[in-house]
């Protein structure tokens, strides 16, 4: 110890606490800098995401609801039902068309009662507000409900796009004049409807349970079979990524040893997730579809394909949580005489579990949100049908809720836009969902030790 | 070392439990365990002490396969239980594990109820016909870890939430549930105040009655108070094995002397 005379640390000894000195304002002011810098970073991030979701709920919240015209409908058994006997295959012999004209006639003798002259408007012109899907609509439902016949019915309409349109403001009187589809004489017989209280906006249920309708018809376009189409996809996923996933984590982590092959496959699962969604839907097609033969556009493709797909972030996820149980409790479950089998059945894998659902969860909602696999196996085909009930539906063609934003992104009529935001609503409230659930079932069944 | 009370025991029993002969374990390359040559005698504490890193927790871990979970470890030599060679190809880790039990360094009980750690031992080997069998074992595992007055109004709430010193005499409640014929313990004080610690030790003494204990120290005092044997390990190799008043009073290898007198360890 000769170093006593060292002068820096001497002086330093006597300075005053109560005054920083140099280096401690220098480090201070780093620090406040950094804090600053990740406040200002979060700040970014919630902007965006603000951002984000206001232009989409701003963009998607009329889909939510829908104009309807209410009609007074007179339903002659004369018409509907000719033999008088009210069989059913009499009464599906009336086509769209039939009801087309009885709805016309509804909506001129509404017109006349009401006194509603539009000038420059004939009587095909003031049809047309009409959606083309409510002739169909109505012949459902009367066929649903055939002791109607011979009544006359208070009806909602279904309102054409352009008018619902105006309704909710995306249509103006100076855009109608540009607009081929729309004439300003409708909207103007759309005010004195709406005047007369016969043009009303309602809660759209029909949005989440119609299947998507054609580029003519958006105001009864609905995700029904996309979110059914999702809905079997995810059981798919869940059924199959869930097992092999755990399975496979298992046999990695705790049984395998430790050689060049596991090495190998640890690699490649690593490389797995991080491969491009559209490869995988290109091994889809190949595999599944050219090869085994499944169908196009089915659940079942596309759900393997995402089966594929979440399988590596099942792994990882589960790997790192049977990682964290720590080896204290296998010891003891081994130090007991239990099997290996037995310390990570009954101890273990309990333990990592709500780890490992949190990581399915997780997986699952990626894969719902996923677009670009499935648009290589088919499922961007329209499809009306609704897919039968498992297991049989899964063989039926369907649609995918982020197939169907897509596929309304690209059509022409600016109330797809709508319809477009309104199902990337649904979409993130079921992805907000799953996500509180994986923080649900973390918080709720996390064990300590 | 005032405080090292050498007492003078009967060793009742004199039968061999385990014997151990050239016993070599390697960790990869490394030599952890050289030339291990030990007996240990039925219902008897014997006490494995020596620096840290020595072999010792190894050695012990050697006597019921517990190193087998470790994928580098290997083991060379011959360990027998009652004439039974433990590495022999057709014995079975799980089975042995059953006859010899473990209590570890750290506290380590299932995050569970304290009824279902103790019970989670007879439920597997099947010890239990019914419940009330097993509310029998539990009760008489408990009483003999001295802790069924503090556990028995709250059987059904977690192991995890008793004191350090509880937890670890749950461990050894659940090492003995089974009934063991040997029971292992590294270090099992070592993370223990002095209350919970002579609590432990007082129990040892008593399991000696039933059971041939290993215990591996890190407190002489601790190996003088406990133990009827002692065997000091000293990098690797076993250096002296003998009475315990015998190895504290008049140790024959120099480097035991050194070691007991504190001047290397």
């Amino acid at each position: 110890m000769t170093d006593a005379t060292i002068s820096p640390a001497a002086a330093r000894r006597h300075s005053s606490l109560l005054q920083q000195d140099d280096r401690t304002r220098r480090r201070n002011a780093a620090e406040s800098r950094f804090k600053a810098y990740g406040m200002v970073a979060i700040g970014i991030g919630l902007l965006a995401l603000v951002i984000l979701l206001t232009s989409i709920i701003g963009n998607g919240r009329g889909a939510f609801f829908q104009t309807y015209i209410a009609l007074q409908i007179n339903l002659p058994k004369e018409v509907l039902d000719k033999n008088g006997k009210g069989l059913p295959e009499d009464l599906a012999k009336v086509t769209t068309i039939g009801y087309a004209k009885l709805m016309t006639g509804a909506l001129e003798e509404t017109m006349a009662g009401k006194g509603i002259v539009i000038e420059g408007l004939d009587t095909k012109d003031a049809t047309e507000i009409i959606s083309k899907e409510a002739p169909a609509q109505l012949r459902n439902y009367v066929l649903a409900n055939p002791q109607l016949i011979g009544t006359t019915i208070t009806y909602d309409v279904l309102a054409n796009g352009r008018i619902d349109g105006y309704q909710k403001g995306r249509v103006t009187y100076e855009s109608a004049v540009l607009d081929s589809n729309v004439s300003p004489e409708q909207l103007k017989l759309a005010d004195a409807l709406r005047k007369d209280g016969l043009l009303v906006s309602r809660f759209n249920m029909n949005f989440l349970s119609f299947p998507d309708a054609s580029e003519q018809r958006p105001e009864a376009a609905g995700l029904g079979v996309a979110i059914l189409g999702s809905a079997y996809m995810m059981l798919v996923v869940l059924l199959l990524s869930l097992p092999i996933g755990v399975a496979a984590s298992i046999y990695l982590e705790e049984f395998a040893p430790q050689n060049r092959w596991t090495d190998l496959i640890e690699v490649n699962i690593s490389n797995l997730a991080a491969v491009p969604s559209i490869v995988f839907g290109i091994l889809g097609l190949a595999i599944f579809i050219n090869f085994a033969g499944l169908p196009r556009s089915a659940p079942i493709v596309g759900g393997l394909v995402l089966t594929l797909m979440t399988l590596p972030t099942i792994i990882i996820a589960t790997r790192a949580n049977l990682k964290a149980v720590p080896q204290s409790i296998r010891d003891a479950a081994l130090g007991v005489g239990a099997s290996k089998m037995q310390s990570i059945f009954h101890h273990v894998l309990p333990l990592a579990a709500p780890g490992i659902m949190t990581g399915a969860i997780i997986g699952l909602a990626r894969a719902l949100g996923e677009t670009a696999p499935l648009l290589l196996i088919g499922m961007v085909a329209f499809v009306r049908d609704f897919p039968d009930a498992p297991p049989n539906g899964l063989f039926d063609p369907a649609s995918a809720l982020p197939v169907q934003v897509y596929q309304w992104t690209q059509r022409a009529d600016p109330a797809f836009v709508e319809r477009a935001s309104g199902a990337i609503i649904v979409l993130l409230v079921f992805l907000l969902i799953m996500n509180a659930v994986a923080i649900v079932v973390r918080r709720r069944f996390e064990r300590r030790w | 070392m005032n405080d090292m009370r050498i007492v003078e025991r009967n060793v009742d029993a004199t039968d061999v439990k385990i014997s151990a002969r050239k016993v070599q374990v390697y960790y990869g390359t490394s030599h952890a365990i050289k030339d291990v040559d030990v007996d240990i005698k039925d219902k008897t504490v014997t006490a494995f002490i020596g620096p840290s890193g020595c072999g010792k927790s190894t050695f012990l871990r050697c006597l019921n396969r517990m190193n087998d979970t470790i994928s580098t470890c290997r083991v060379e030599g011959d360990i027998k239980i009652d004439g039974e060679d433990i590495y022999d190809r057709r014995v079975d880790p799980v089975q042995l594990r059953a006859k010899v039990g473990m209590v570890f360094q750290k506290p380590n009980p299932f995050p569970k109820s304290i009824y279902d750690n103790v019970a989670y031992g007879p439920r597997i080997h099947g010890l239990a016909q019914n419940k009330a069998d097993l509310d029998v074992i539990v009760e008489k595992s408990l009483r003999r870890a001295a802790l069924w007055n503090e556990a028995k109004d709250r059987l059904q709430s977690p192991g995890t939430g008793l004191s350090g010193g509880q937890q670890q005499r749950l461990c050894i409640a659940r090492a003995v549930a089974t009934e063991p014929e040997v029971l292992l313990m590294d270090e099992p004080c070592s993370a223990l105040d002095p209350i919970a610690t002579a609590q432990v030790e007082e129990l040892i003494d008593e399991l000696r009655s039933q059971f041939s204990v290993v215990i591996v120290t890190h407190s002489m005092q601790q190996a003088a108070r406990v133990s009827q044997r002692t065997a000091f390990f000293h990098l690797g190799h076993l250096v002296e094995y003998g009475e315990t008043g015998t190895i504290f009073t008049t140790p024959q290898d120099p480097r035991t002397e050194s070691y007991i007198t504190g001047r290397i360890g």
